[in-house]
């Protein structure tokens, strides 16, 4: 069975890769563009997870961004100071510890459904955002630095270079790539059957026999050690954390990518980072006032794309065929 | 008389002040067709969501097969074998009607925490499902999306997806509510050949339909237990006509 759920999917997904494995060469000597590329990669992983949990799941979190900074910051707390330490083996640390504290949030958060769960979980995050910001250990306000980015070898073999702007590229690449496939995959699983019914109609899936709140749980923890991953490799590429990270501007903006690309899309999340950040830079250059410009395309899109992006590629695509 | 599986005893559901359900003795017996029926309000779904976990009891117990599973929660009296269908018609809309049951089968079958297995690659889990559609008759619809088939044939979807979770007991809510003559028709024979294997316990209106299915009827009467007998006493007893026409006779 194909990976891919619609023929729109299949064609983007595989333009996507194949153009984006060239931009390095493309922008052979300008790093800004390529760093500005890696960070959107990031960012598309993030509201991927979000995606997720909103658009697949049915649990609205605005507080997403909890584990987009946490992933920075549980980074940037274990690792020594002046000290070398192995890419690899540091990724495993921070989604551990990362989906041992989504699990735990879960609990919490995943006995409410609806306007309830948008509201506790922006409170958690909040907490969270206040927690960084004031503490005088972490740093405050300022967060924290991370002066050595770590070494990446495996069994001695040495392939990846963090400090260089194309090596980094190519690892948020891999990253989105293995994201999507594994998102994908589990949406086809068996426990994507039953995401599906939870997600339709909850309370037919009890009478089926399934304890809701444990697949919910799963669901959860997989999504937020994946935006914990995000951050992780968002403060690897900028060498330092900061509360900003996790504040409900980021979590809300998210939701708006989703929502752009369209929810439940899975790939729309890409399309959603994509086109808000582009926008986002285009016209911040052009006029001081972008946020009024901004705002009123979103709700222009929002209005007439009923799907989001996503719905709108799928008509190009099969327009096309027909 | 064939075994008894399901039981109540001294079930109470108290809203406040409202006894829905009160002090209500009964036994439901294998192999065998039990319908519930009384005015409305007389507690007969209140009745039906207790027995299936939906609400908890606030007074008594519910024996299935000798076991108390009163505590249970709602989703653990499915896997016991206690299936119910709604009174609204509630589906997974957006799937094939396949895979409504696919759902439904996975359940019995297990591996639901899986996330790497392929949700096509069960072939039991198919099977079961088509054995299910077959049962209702729907097996031309496999294919078809659940909210594009007819009113009908969603009721029958709905006990179809019951049917995969492999129960022992039937709750059914109304599932004739809102169906044409013709189709009341295909769930009473349907419902004929279910009762041969399992227990059913029916809630149901259709009062021609209930005459023809049960094997025993309950009569409920604001909460409580009027009178337990075979259908052809029911039909006689003054006592049911009173509660059911009232016991004014000038209005007719």
């Amino acid at each position: 069975m194909s990976v891919f759920s619609t023929k729109a999917e299949k064609v983007f997904i595989l333009a996507f890769f194949f153009i984006a494995l060239g931009v390095p060469l493309f922008f052979n000597e300008n790093t800004f563009y390529v760093n500005k590329i890696s960070t959107m990669l990031i960012l598309s992983i993030f509201v991927m997870s979000l995606d997720y949990l909103v658009g697949k799941t049915g649990l609205i979190s605005l507080g997403h961004a909890m584990f987009y900074g946490l992933g920075g910051y549980l980074f940037a707390i274990m690792v020594p100071e002046y000290e070398e330490v192995n890419f690899w083996i540091y990724t495993f640390y921070v989604m551990a510890a990362s989906s041992v504290i989504a699990l735990i949030v879960g609990l919490i958060v995943l006995r409410t459904s609806g306007i309830y769960m948008i509201m506790i979980t922006l409170a958690l995050a909040q907490m969270t955002f206040y927690f960084f910001a004031d503490s005088t250990e972490y740093g405050g306000l300022d967060g924290l630095f991370i002066y050595l980015k770590p070494e990446t070898s495996i069994f001695g073999l040495n392939f990846l270079d963090l400090d260089n702007e194309t090596h980094f590229y190519y690892l948020c690449l891999l990253s989105l790539f293995n994201c999507y496939v594994f998102f994908k995959i589990t949406l086809q699983s068996r426990f994507g059957r039953v995401i599906d019914a939870v997600k339709e109609n909850p309370e037919r899936a009890t009478a089926l026999g399934y304890n809701i709140f444990h697949f919910r749980l799963v669901a959860y923890v997989l999504s937020s050690s994946l935006a914990a991953y995000a951050g992780y490799l968002f403060s690897l590429q900028y060498g330092f954390v900061n509360p900003t990270m996790m504040s409900w501007e980021v979590s809300a903006s998210a939701l708006v990518m989703a929502i752009l690309g369209g929810l439940g899309t899975v790939f729309g999340a890409i399309l959603g980072v994509f086109v808000y950040e582009s926008l986002h830079y285009g016209i911040e250059h052009m006029t001081q006032y972008w946020m009024f410009w901004m705002g009123s395309l979103i709700i222009v899109m929002v209005l007439t794309l009923k799907s989001g992006i996503a719905g709108l590629v799928e008509k190009l695509v099969t327009g096309k065929r027909k | 008389m064939s075994e008894c599986v399901l039981q109540a005893e001294n079930l109470s559901k108290h809203w406040g002040g409202l006894k829905a359900l009160h002090e209500f003795n009964i036994k439901f017996y294998d192999k065998s067709l039990h319908s519930i029926v009384g005015p409305n309000g007389a507690g007969k779904s209140t009745l039906l969501n207790i027995l299936c976990g939906t609400y908890p009891a606030t007074k008594g117990v519910i024996l299935y097969k000798g076991n108390n599973v009163t505590g249970l929660k709602s989703y653990q009296f499915c896997r016991k074998g206690i299936g119910r269908s709604f009174q609204k018609t509630n589906i997974f809309k957006a799937s094939t009607c396949l895979e409504n049951c696919c759902i439904a089968a996975q359940q019995r079958v297990g591996g639901s925490f899986n996330l790497f297995k392929s949700r096509q690659s069960s072939q039991f889990i198919k099977q079961i499902a088509s054995d299910a559609l077959a049962q209702v008759g729907l097996s031309g619809r496999a294919d078809t999306v659940a909210s594009a088939i007819s009113y009908g044939e969603q009721r029958q979807l709905e006990i179809a997806m019951v049917l995969a979770t492999d129960p022992q007991v039937l709750l059914l809510d109304e599932p004739m509510a809102g169906m044409g003559h013709e189709e009341s028709l295909t769930i009473i024979e349907l419902l004929k050949q279910l009762k041969q294997r399992y227990c059913i316990v029916l809630v149901e209106h259709d009062m021609d339909a209930v005459f023809e299915l049960s094997d025993l009827m309950t009569v409920m009467v604001d909460g409580q237990h009027l009178i337990t007998d075979v259908v052809d006493n029911i039909r006689a007893n003054p006592l049911v006509q009173e509660a059911y026409l009232g016991n004014d006779d000038e209005v007719f």
